[in-house]
């Protein structure tokens, strides 16, 4: 195995391109962790840690863009990460437990599309953008088109992901993150992030995601709208939910049956509307 | 075959030059090349937090961490804990609430609560539940431990 530590993105590239099978190395969490168990063994490593422009969070009229070197400890920290856009902040600051926050990226996460992460749900909540870096320049693409399948990127051999952007999105509007899991610092069974304003008691608009339910962050048009224009009262929450549900293809694992994981999604959905509106109102 | 990687691994104060391959783990290295083993081996995916060092003062798992990355930052160990012969307070409150058992998960959760306790001196018991979030005690003794570390920072 080789190992780099390119400086420059630029300079990443021209590495990752060498060697066929490279592989970028952000927090290393999910990908040492494969090499341990013999999973993986990418013929070289292009570290990211020393490329000063993958760590920088920069605030623009349109909103944040946070490097892909973000560790998920920081991006929780983040305080500009406020109204709608701060569901990424809530998801990243309860998803695992502290010693893999400290560690974990917010590119690493994208890249993995684990389907039972919580920031991909997070970022589709917040209609994140993400910036990916190749032989032939820069793309920004919404975060949905990066997440192809469970485990899988639209990425192509050789490209990396610079930075992501948090549109401040709709005035007004919180973000939430929900996660239940069977202990507190497990993989959640089922996670909920969720965009939304109200106007007084009705609501204005809502975007709701949820993960570990699909090999991709679960988003139905139909059950944002089904929440529009309601007082989210139980008969349209539990509406929505059942768009939710019947639109699933949840996993089927020790943390859950795929069953156990459909009763749940309208019963979280509740929970997490509910928190969100109560903050909504502070 | 490997290339060999130069790195300058500042552990507990002390720097060591190496040369490793660079898929060895810093657990590898610690416990294999330094000789450190307090730092304990579970189950290499950062499932069970036995190996859990400081970098900077933050918990991070050794065994989900490449050398090469880590030179020059300073990394921690229960074996730098002690002072003068002196166990860390936190190490003390363990012992006198009788919460070592077979001992193997202790490196990894004293480090982890040296750490909450360096960033917030007086957690709540839950705040001390969440910070072991990471950590596995297969003798399944949570309750005491939990109770010795809220007890160093002034908490019952
Ligand atoms: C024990 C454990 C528990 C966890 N629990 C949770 C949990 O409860 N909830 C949750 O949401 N997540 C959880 N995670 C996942 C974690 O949050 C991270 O998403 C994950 O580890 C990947 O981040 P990383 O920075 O460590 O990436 P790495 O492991 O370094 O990389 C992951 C993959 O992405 C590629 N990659 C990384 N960065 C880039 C880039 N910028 N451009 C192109 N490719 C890139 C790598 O080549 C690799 O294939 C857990 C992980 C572990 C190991
Ligand atoms: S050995 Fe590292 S977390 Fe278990
Ligand atoms: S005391 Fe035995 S593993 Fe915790």
């Amino acid at each position: 195995m080789r190992y780099a530590e390119p400086q420059t993105v630029e300079e990443g590239l021209s590495l990752l391109a060498t060697t066929a099978g490279a592989r970028c190395l952000a927090g290393g969490a999910s990908l040492v962790s494969k090499m341990n168990a013999g999973q993986v063994a990418p013929g070289m490593l292009v570290s990211l840690h020393r490329i000063p422009e993958l760590a920088t969070t920069t605030e623009t009229a349109e909103g944040l863009w946070l490097g892909a070197m973000s560790t998920h400890r920081t991006v929780a920290a983040e305080a500009r990460l406020c109204g709608a856009m701060s569901v990424v902040r809530h998801a990243a600051g309860q998803l695992a437990h502290p010693a893999i926050r400290n560690m974990a990226t917010l590119g690493g996460s994208v890249c993995l599309a684990d389907p039972q992460t919580e920031l991909p749900v997070a970022l589709v909540a917040a209609s994140a953008r993400v910036e990916v870096a190749g032989a032939s320049g820069r793309r920004t693409v919404p975060v949905e088109s990066l997440l192809v399948g469970a485990f899988q990127t639209s990425l192509a051999p050789g490209e990396l992901v610079t930075r992501v952007l948090i549109p401040r999105g709709v005035d007004g509007a919180v973000g939430h993150h929900l996660r239940y899991s069977r202990v507190v610092a497990d993989y959640p069974t089922v996670s909920v992030s969720l965009v939304l304003a109200m106007d007084r008691d009705t609501c204005r608009y809502a975007r709701v995601v949820l993960g570990s339910c699909g090999p991709v962050p679960l988003h139905v048009d139909a059950a944002d709208a089904r929440l529009v224009g309601t007082r989210l009262e139980p008969g349209a929450v539990a509406a929505a939910g059942r768009l939710l549900a019947d639109s699933s293809a949840p996993l089927d694992d020790v943390r859950g049956s795929a069953e156990y994981r459909r009763m749940l999604i309208p019963r979280l959905l509740g929970r997490a509307l509910s928190q969100a509106r109560e903050r909504a109102h502070v | 075959m490997s290339d060999k990687v130069s790195v300058s691994l500042n552990v507990n104060g002390k720097t060591h030059a190496l040369s490793v391959a660079p898929e060895r783990t810093l657990l590898d290295v610690l416990r294999e090349e330094l000789r450190a083993t307090g730092t304990r081996r579970g189950c290499d995916a950062g499932d069970c937090g036995a190996c859990t060092v400081l970098v900077e003062g933050l918990p991070v798992l050794s065994c989900l961490s490449l050398p090469a990355r880590l030179s020059g930052r300073a990394i921690t160990t229960v074996e730098g804990l002690e002072t003068g012969g002196e166990l860390h307070p936190v190490q003390r409150a363990l012992v006198q609430h009788g919460a070592v058992q077979c001992g193997f998960c202790m490196s990894g959760i004293v480090l982890a609560a040296k750490a909450l306790l360096d960033h917030n001196p007086a957690p709540t018991v839950e705040e001390v539940r969440h910070a072991l979030g990471s950590n596995v005690c297969r003798c399944s003794g949570y309750a005491r431990v939990v109770e010795a570390i809220a007890s160093v920072g002034g908490r019952p």
